[in-house]
């Protein structure tokens, strides 16, 4: 399915990502490496490396003092995180802090799967490319009208951790 | 390999095993892949739905025939749900989508031969005579 500019916000914005951004792109089939494997394992290793400076978007992905720590060291990624290349290396994708992002694995690694194999018969594909390091979408951090009395959502999402662990 | 096997020596990697559920949801999640035209469920993950309900790694997943429930986090979608999100793919007609990991996602037909897809096109990239390995090839990406 071909889409355009802004029918592929349209199909994101169904899929519960109307704030993804989206690049045009032609696909090119390219060779891959014989050593991808161990070059995308020490890419993905970089990339957690770098993540010290998405501090506001990892305070906003509701994890555990732990799973900051391991995130962060690049020893693990948490539970229902995945790392994506915003241009796949088939496709012509470096495997580079710089065309890596992070998001969570369901619903948006899911969603984002199904949005470029419904174009998977067109010339020129959409592809996510969020401008950020991580994709946390805003539809997360939604308070409630009234009772929520933080003015911003950094505010709303700390308020959210401190009372969740009776810290108030 | 044995299920049992399989599942012990994915513990022994820090999957976590979903505990079993009833046959019940095998039974329904069966009867909607075939309404979709993808696979019925082969006797590999009939029987691993047996000994457990999903297993995952990192990021890497085998479904289960229930959805996952976590707390306030989002569920891990059942079998059919997957499968229903991607139905109308040609390159997945006859075939049921089991696991996903960053990288690929992994199919099977009826008769229990595995298959390794790219996650752009989910054309075949590599096709498995043994269940177990396409499985164990699933998880392992999650480590990374």
């Amino acid at each position: 399915m071909q889409l355009n500019q802004e029918s592929a916000k349209d199909r994101l914005a169904a899929l519960g990502m109307d704030d993804m951004p989206v690049m045009e792109y032609r696909p090119q089939r390219c060779t891959v490496d014989k050593d991808w494997f161990k070059k995308y394992a020490i890419a993905r290793r970089d990339f957690l490396a770098s993540l010290t400076d998405s501090y506001e978007e990892i305070a906003f992905m509701n994890l555990t003092q732990e799973e900051v720590m391991n995130l962060i060291m690049g020893k693990s990624i948490p539970e229902n995180t995945s790392i994506r290349l915003k241009i796949p290396l088939i496709w012509g994708g470096d495997l580079s802090v710089d065309n890596m992002f992070m998001c969570s694995t369901f619903p948006h690694s899911n969603n984002l799967d199904r949005f470029i194999f419904e174009q998977s018969d067109a010339s020129i594909i959409f592809l996510p490319n969020p401008s950020k390091k991580i994709y946390v979408t805003t539809h997360l951090a939604g308070g409630g009208a009234g009772g929520n009395a933080a003015s911003d959502r950094l505010t709303a999402a700390a308020m959210n951790y401190v009372s969740s662990r009776g810290n108030e | 390999m044995t299920t049992s096997e399989f599942i012990s020596s994915m513990k022994s990697r820090g999957a976590k095993i979903i505990p079993a559920v009833s046959g019940n949801h095998t039974i329904i999640a069966n009867t909607n892949l075939q309404k979709m035209r993808a696979a019925m469920l082969p006797a590999f993950l009939s029987d691993l739905y047996e000994h457990c309900g999903g297993i995952t790694l990192g990021s890497a997943y085998i479904f289960g025939p229930k959805e996952i429930e976590r707390g306030i986090k989002y569920p891990i979608p059942a079998i059919d749900k997957i499968n229903q999100d991607v139905a109308g793919n040609k390159n997945l007609f006859g075939k049921t989508v089991f696991g996903r990991n960053d990288l690929f996602w992994f199919a099977t037909d009826a008769l229990g031969n595995c298959f390794m897809l790219d996650n752009l096109t989910l054309s075949v990239l590599r096709k498995y005579d043994n269940p177990y390995n396409a499985m164990t090839d699933c998880l392992i990406v999650g480590k990374i």
